[in-house]
């Protein structure tokens, strides 16, 4: 039993793992410091762990589709994470694979269904 | 946050930041303070915080973009540093051994004018010298590349076993197979500043053993007395090479503890207790050996003086009289005996003493 549940928790894992740029770059329009976007992906739906969103955000706004902003004005420094014009231009054209991807996999878990 | 909580948030912190290359360290920490508060503020114990975040190792791994490094960024800053100053200093003495050689042939030449014994000598250095240093600073390269290659793959061990300390459930643990879990207790306190061992010094140490080592092998004649008689060179020297033999392998396997040593340093990094004991083990193994080589093997010259007189003929100065008379190997050996032996000890009394006093490992036992 143990075994199937390992392997079942690896290929979940793999599974979210491939939507998790979608997901951190659909909550990016405003700008959102890190502990609060794994909250509001958590009351989402989408949890997500703070050991692979801090370094995904790094990398994201190393690869042009984040940019980040100190905020030292309140009780501690902040950063901020928001969407850039080519972080929007690709969020988009990934968002609308995803609606591809998504109506195609319906209907392939339907047919085995039917 | 209470100080408790602070001081573990940093030591967590503290453990993944020092996985990270150099340059992204300081933003990450700030990071990571900020995030930890945050989920401090929710959780409301440390304790759970850092379990739910897991063990920093992991964390490390997820930003260094999953790649696995021959030489990781903990140690490639090092590494270059290192591998500069070791080429550098292998290419100088390299490429002076071979345009000595050239002037010496040139000198030989000399009867035929001094322009040829020029020539000769300027191609006879640069056309030796230069493939001499391109082929050494490549083993050099590849050696050096290797031993930081090892040193990463320790440190990853060192640090596993640093956290499987043993107790009664690691051996329920080992017997269900099953992998002990990380918990926020692994966390080593971040090391006093004055338990940290200068890279610098360890490197330079171990810079300096290996040109000695190098010296004393290709080159021994390297420690002669050098002389121009007429237009011939030669060189008289200053240890027993008849029986280099048997001398050379003891010599260099004392130089080679002190590198174990030094290179051991240079890992740990800190103030500890293995340390402290490699530092006493292989002091007191350098002492025994300094004395073998020094005291029971034929190690001077015999004929040094001799042959220093025969040499200098009628060319030689009031100081130098003096110090072929005063010359006597057995003096010169008490006294190297009594240098190295009070060097070491010096040493090895600092290593003690700071280990004592700010080492890690110790004071967390006192704790």
């Amino acid at each position: 039993m143990g075994e199937e549940k390992d392997l079942l928790d690896s290929l979940l894992m793999e599974l979210r793992r491939g939507t998790l740029v979608l997901s951190v770059l659909s909550q990016m329009k405003e700008k959102k410091y890190g502990y609060s976007l794994v909250q509001s992906l958590e009351e989402k739906g989408i949890p997500i762990d703070p050991n692979t969103l801090y370094p995904l955000l790094r990398r994201l706004e190393k690869q042009g589709l984040l940019e980040s902003t100190w905020e030292t004005g309140g009780s501690k420094p902040r950063k901020y994470y928001q969407r850039t014009a080519y972080g929007d231009e690709i969020y988009q054209k990934l968002k609308h694979q995803w609606e591809e991807m998504a109506a195609g996999m319906n209907t392939l878990l339907k047919e085995d269904e039917a | 946050m209470n100080p408790k909580d602070q001081e573990l948030m940093e030591r967590y912190i503290y453990q993944v930041v020092r996985r990270l290359p150099k340059k992204q360290r300081h933003e990450v920490n700030l990071e990571l303070q900020e995030l930890i508060s945050d989920m401090w503020e929710t959780e409301q114990s440390m304790e759970t915080v850092l379990t739910k975040l897991g063990d920093p190792r992991e964390f490390a791994k997820q930003y260094q973009d999953d790649k696995h490094y021959l030489i990781g960024p903990e140690y490639f800053d090092t590494y270059l540093w290192f591998l500069k100053i070791v080429l550098l200093c292998a290419a100088v003495p390299i490429l002076a051994v071979s345009v000595a050689e050239g002037i010496q042939e040139g000198m030989g030449l000399a009867d035929s004018g001094i322009v040829q014994a020029v020539v000769t000598s300027a191609i006879y250095g640069i056309g030796k010298g230069i493939p001499n240093v391109i082929v050494s600073c490549i083993g050099i390269f590849g050696g050096i590349t290797l031993m930081f290659a090892i040193m990463e793959r320790n440190k990853v061990k060192f640090d596993l076993e640093k956290e499987t300390e043993w107790n009664v459930r690691n051996l329920e643990d080992s017997r269900t197979g099953k992998k002990k879990i990380w918990t926020p207790n692994f966390l080593a306190p971040v090391p006093d500043k004055r338990a940290i061992i200068s890279r610098g010094d360890s490197i330079l140490g171990i810079v300096f053993i290996v040109i000695f080592c190098i010296l004393l092998i290709f080159a021994p004649n390297f420690f002669s007395a050098i002389f121009k008689n007429g237009e011939k060179i030669s060189t008289i020297p200053v240890f027993n090479l008849e029986q280099w033999h048997i001398i050379l392998p003891v010599f260099i396997l004392s130089l080679v503890i002190g590198l174990g040593d030094e290179i051991f340093r240079l890992i740990a990094g800190q103030y500890c207790k293995p340390v402290m004991i490699s530092n006493i083990v292989c002091g007191a193994l350098q002492i025994v050996l300094s004395f073998v080589v020094l005291k029971v093997f034929p190690f001077w010259n015999p004929n040094f003086t001799a042959e220093l007189k025969l040499q200098a003929g009628e060319q030689i100065s009031s100081s130098a009289t003096f110090f072929i008379e005063k010359w006597n190997g057995d003096l010169a050996s008490n006294l190297l005996f009594v240098f190295i032996t009070v060097l070491t000890i010096v040493e090895i009394a600092t290593t003690v003493y700071k280990t004592l006093r700010y080492g890690t490992d110790i004071k967390a036992n006192k704790a």
